[in-house]
């Protein structure tokens, strides 16, 4: 078979996972180097990025995951590079600044240790005989040998193992040759063994979402605990998008975009905002809003923790605010030492004011006459204002029946 | 009238002039290059002052290297008033020192700020969709079109990162060419250089093929969002992306 002809297969099986960022190494190379804070090289039509030249090794599998493209039952075409093929594809799209470095995936091949073998084997020969100093984010097999592990840990930038799904039970449905064991045992060795040497930009790990019945409140506790037990840098999150025919399987007409966005921005309240999973759901409420986003949903169930007064509250309290954010927050504290930050000033820092009016006062002002600040006001012009989520959504729900 | 101060058409002049300015109180109505085509309104005022690169010293020592670089940002950008905004910054520097950066409420603080901003995501976005070819004698050839001159800063990056190879990056707007002999690289004018008729080398085209293959396929059919990839990938800069230029 053709190395371009392999390409389209490989690509193609590879394109479902949602991983691509390239950021949080700083090696450097004969050819190459990483760049800490990452670069998109390109942005496909479904307006992802596209950062690594991401592949599968192989598409062949000797699983049967019934999610998966590349499942042993599907009759497709299949391919498998060699390690020198898949070199000359990454420094020549490399030299041509086509993309940052290597993503590089596999399918399960005669066992997990001899797939890991053919993957640690590729790197080795981009590295040493190619001298590549670009990033290279490498899936490990889980059920491998740890020696393994540490050999690939070494070439790489980003290490990472996919969880899959939210719960040992999803696992069990749906992928009956995986389980939390084996993925968890690879994450608790890199988490362990992380230096300026081993994997440097850290691991992630994915979950689908919308195959199984999981709630978001699943979702959200699994991440957390990843998050406190194997420091991972991200946890991403794929709307299921029915490749399989199966009964197994939901049968969606769309991938469940809208919650994906959401579990994403609540991913980063947990990350960056101090917020913890209990705050934003529990028993009651086992699925986030889809017409709100978590950070609004939760300020209008504390509404009297607010107005906050931007001049005087702390650095957690701003973080609280719908339309103020890591950087206006810290902006805000330091230059608030300096002057009394007006409305005018506030959106200068870049805080979303249309938001963030209804939760703050400034100086002990309110934007507006202050009978106006009740919660059924400000949801219906929250619900307007956040556009971009909610021109899918608006078809099927109306806002005005009760 | 408006009386317009002119500098030599480089950085460290108008650090100079600037500086010259502020010395003897002088408030300008307007600071511009040499190239400047004044109006009938225009007093042009065209000071020789001399071109001392100790300035750079003088305004990291009474700020830091960042404030000086968003100075050298907003210089770099192609905001029709920066030599202003530049002049009032360091008007204010000299009370404010370090917390300038704080004051977000006066205005050429906001202004310096989100110029130089800008100016930044446009250099980085570049790193990303600059597009070599191929050419023959393995030399690595491409074109920009940037809103702002951030030819410099882009030389600085692949300067580190194709650093064993013959590189060249053309900034077609300003007609500025990057040359990188492997060891260092050298922005000359256009005009002031000859380019031989290169053609592409030899596996260019299957190259560039598999990547328009590859960059096709990634997208998943049931997430298509145009929208969404504008917004990350303007439609200004198409024209130089190959994966965008033909289709």
């Amino acid at each position: 078979m053709e190395i371009k002809e392999k390409l389209k297969i490989l690509a193609d099986s590879a394109k479902y996972d949602a991983s691509c960022s390239s950021s949080g190494s700083t090696r450097k190379g004969d050819l190459g180097n990483a760049s800490f804070s990452g670069i998109c090289h390109s942005f496909s039509a479904d307006g992802r990025c596209i950062s690594l030249l991401k592949i599968l090794l192989t598409n062949c599998c000797i699983y049967d995951c019934k999610y998966c493209l590349n499942r042993k039952s599907n009759n497709i075409k299949r391919a498998i590079f060699t390690p020198e093929e898949i070199c000359y594809i990454t420094i020549n799209f490399y030299k041509r600044n086509y993309i940052e470095g290597l993503f590089l995936s596999s399918g399960i091949i005669k066992n997990p240790d001899y797939t890991m073998e053919l993957i640690i084997k590729t790197i080795t020969l981009l590295r040493q005989k190619y001298h590549f100093g670009g990033y290279i984010h490498a899936k490990a097999i889980p059920g491998c040998s740890q020696y393994l592990l540490k050999k690939l840990g070494l070439l790489v930038d980003r290490l990472s193992a996919n969880i899959e799904l939210p719960t040992e039970n999803g696992i069990k449905l749906l992928a009956p040759n995986k389980n939390f064991a084996n993925t968890e045992k690879i994450m608790g060795y890199v988490k362990n063994n992380k230096s300026s040497k081993f994997v440097p930009a850290g691991q992630s790990t994915q979950m689908i979402i919308g195959a199984t019945k999981e709630s978001d409140l699943d979702i959200m506790q699994k991440s957390e605990n990843m998050y406190n037990n194997f420091q991972l840098k991200r946890v991403f999150y794929s709307a299921y998008v029915p490749v399989n025919k199966d009964n197994l399987l939901p049968t969606l007409e769309k991938p469940p975009l809208v919650r994906e966005h959401r579990l994403y921005q609540a991913d980063w309240l947990l990350r960056y905002y101090g917020f913890k999973t209990k705050d934003l759901l529990d028993q009651n409420h086992h699925n986030f809003n889809l017409l709100i986003d978590p950070k609004a949903s939760w300020a209008l169930n504390h509404l009297d923790e607010f107005p906050k007064d931007v001049n005087s509250c702390s650095y957690y309290d701003l973080l609280k605010v719908p339309g103020i954010g890591v950087t206006s927050a810290k902006r805000i504290m330091s230059s608030r030492k300096h002057f009394k930050i007006t409305f005018k000033d506030l959106k200068s820092m870049g805080v979303v004011l249309k938001r963030a009016k209804y939760f703050i006062t400034c100086n002990g002002k309110y934007f507006m006459d202050r009978t106006y600040f009740n919660k059924n006001f400000i949801e219906a012009n929250l619900v307007l204002e956040d556009k971009p989520a909610n021109t899918q959504q608006r078809k099927q729900l109306s806002l005005f029946n009760e | 009238m408006n009386n317009i101060y002119l500098y030599q058409d480089d950085f460290i002049s108008l650090l100079n002039l600037i500086n010259y300015l502020l010395k003897n109180k002088i408030k300008p109505d307007n600071i511009k290059p040499q190239t400047y085509q004044p109006t009938l309104l225009d007093e042009v005022i065209n000071l020789k002052i001399p071109h001392n690169p100790k300035i750079i010293q003088f305004i990291i020592e009474i700020s830091n290297s960042k404030i000086f670089n968003i100075l050298y940002y907003v210089y770099l950008s192609n905001n029709e008033n920066k030599e202003l905004i530049i002049y009032y910054f360091c008007l204010n520097l000299l009370k404010y020192r370090t917390n300038i950066i704080y004051m977000r409420n006066l205005k050429c603080v906001d202004k310096a700020l989100k110029i130089s901003k800008y100016v930044g995501n446009e250099a980085h976005r570049l790193k990303g969709f600059v597009r070599f070819k191929k050419l023959e004698h393995d030399i690595y050839y491409a074109e920009i079109a940037p809103e702002n001159n951030v030819l410099f800063l882009l030389s600085k990056h692949f300067k580190r990162r194709l650093k064993n190879e013959y590189w060249l990056i053309k900034d077609v707007k300003r007609k500025i060419i990057s040359i990188y002999d492997k060891k260092e690289f050298y922005l000359i004018e256009e005009e002031n250089f000859q380019m031989h008729n290169l053609k592409v080398a030899q596996d260019e085209l299957d190259i560039s093929k598999m990547w328009k293959e590859f960059y096709n396929i990634v997208a998943i059919k049931e997430r298509h969002n145009e929208r969404c990839r504008m917004n990350f990938m303007p439609k200004k800069y198409w024209k130089y992306i190959i994966e965008m230029s033909d289709e």
